[in-house]
């Protein structure tokens, strides 16, 4: 695949993610603090930019579902899958670290919002996805099915987005991508601007060796496992219920 | 066919969370709280102690503190309500910041006992003057 390809980029990604999401942490520490939150708002430069990535990773599996739908190769499913689970842990993240802002700023962990209930789903969604994966043995089942799975699945991304708008929520709307000016000082958006970049040099290292790990596992697959191999469990006989005759 | 038995139900669920997004909300499930506007007008459909939650901006001179509850007005553009919450406020509860809290009317008051504060999507640095102003209020 594309991504496994490029030498250059294997060895700038991980020090570029480095230095950058290093540069971002010194920045949101020397940020201005809010009006209101104080310091608190601070923890927006890690939770933004990990719903941010959590969003794109989930749009590179819609792009490798339907790659593999359309072109049948299959770096297009490992691209998917490994998007997927990058995706899946960036939304933990999201709500994690919502949670930790939402207690001293909101006064509560937890609300049962549109917003925060959207996000949850989106997570356990996408754990179905890779769920659904471990489940199909076979290589072209497994890459038709989650391809579907993952098709569908990127309506969720929408739905969390415009949660805030469309229903009445705890959760303030969204601050940079709206109409016109971005609500927020132009230094805390520089600061916020470093971290997204951070985060997504990140999250695509984090993808690249994803990649070449389903790469690896695919062959030593192919090297150690019969292709007529039994399913999982087929060895399993019901158990004899009459008589203790069986009892060996 | 075989995908036949994937579509109907892939298609069922959609039908399913569509109709439920569109028509789902008749009830008013999906309403996080009310706002001061919405609870004067439907004061009168409330059952005596029907606990929702009201969400509002907390009226600028309102506040009055006393031992055990804070007094306030939370209002919208078109109706205030005074507000009585029994509890420690939240630490960013101050006046012109939205709040909702939960609880219920008594008399003309609506009786509350949680709060949660409701910030906007504005982030702004500390203004200069107020800053100024707040090092002069503290000795």
């Amino acid at each position: 695949m594309t991504i496994r390809s490029h030498g250059l980029a294997r060895q700038v990604l991980p020090s570029a993610a480095l230095i950058v999401m290093a540069t971002g942490l010194v920045s949101a520490l020397l940020a201005p603090p809010d009006r209101l939150q104080g310091n608190l708002q601070k923890l927006m430069y890690v939770h933004v930019p990990a719903a941010w990535l959590a969003y794109a990773a989930f749009l590179v599996t819609l792009v490798g579902s339907v790659g593999w739908l359309w072109r049948r190769k299959q770096a297009y499913d490992r691209l998917a899958a490994a998007a997927a689970e990058v995706g899946v842990f960036f939304t933990g993240l999201t709500l994690v670290l919502g949670s930790i802002w939402g207690k001293p700023v909101w006064g509560v962990w937890w609300t049962w919002d549109a917003r925060l209930v959207s996000t949850a789903l989106l997570f356990f969604i996408y754990i179905g996805y890779l769920a659904l994966r471990r489940a199909v043995p076979e290589r072209t089942d497994r890459a038709r099915r989650s391809a579907v799975f993952g098709i569908l699945a990127i309506a969720m991304v929408p739905i969390v987005h415009f949660s805030v708008l469309w229903w009445r929520t705890l959760h303030q709307p969204p601050t940079v991508l709206r109409p016109g000016d971005p609500t927020i000082d132009h230094t805390m958006l520089l600061v916020l601007g470093i971290n997204l970049l951070g985060f997504t040099l990140m999250g695509l290292w984090l993808l690249m060796r994803r990649i070449d790990m389903a790469v690896d596992e695919e062959a030593l697959e192919d090297a150690t496992v019969a292709q007529d191999r039994e399913l999982a469990g087929a060895a399993i006989e019901p158990p004899h219920l009459k008589g203790a005759s069986n009892s060996v | 066919m075989k995908y036949r038995a994937i579509v109907i139900p892939v298609v069922g669920v959609i039908a399913v969370l569509t109709g439920f997004l569109l028509f789902g909300n008749l009830n008013q499930n999906l309403v996080y709280y009310l706002t001061p506007t919405e609870a004067v007008d439907q004061r009168a459909d409330t059952n005596p102690g029907q606990r929702f939650r009201l969400g509002g901006l907390v009226e600028d001179g309102s506040v009055i503190r006393t031992d055990n509850e804070v007094r306030f007005t939370l209002t919208d553009s078109g109706a205030a309500v005074p507000v009585v919450y029994a509890g420690i406020p939240e630490q960013l509860f101050a006046p012109g910041v939205g709040a909702i809290v939960e609880g219920a009317w008594n008399g003309n008051a609506f009786y509350a006992d949680t709060m949660i504060i409701k910030h906007d999507e504005e982030y702004r640095t500390p203004e200069p003057d107020t800053a100024s102003a707040a090092r002069e209020v503290s000795p």
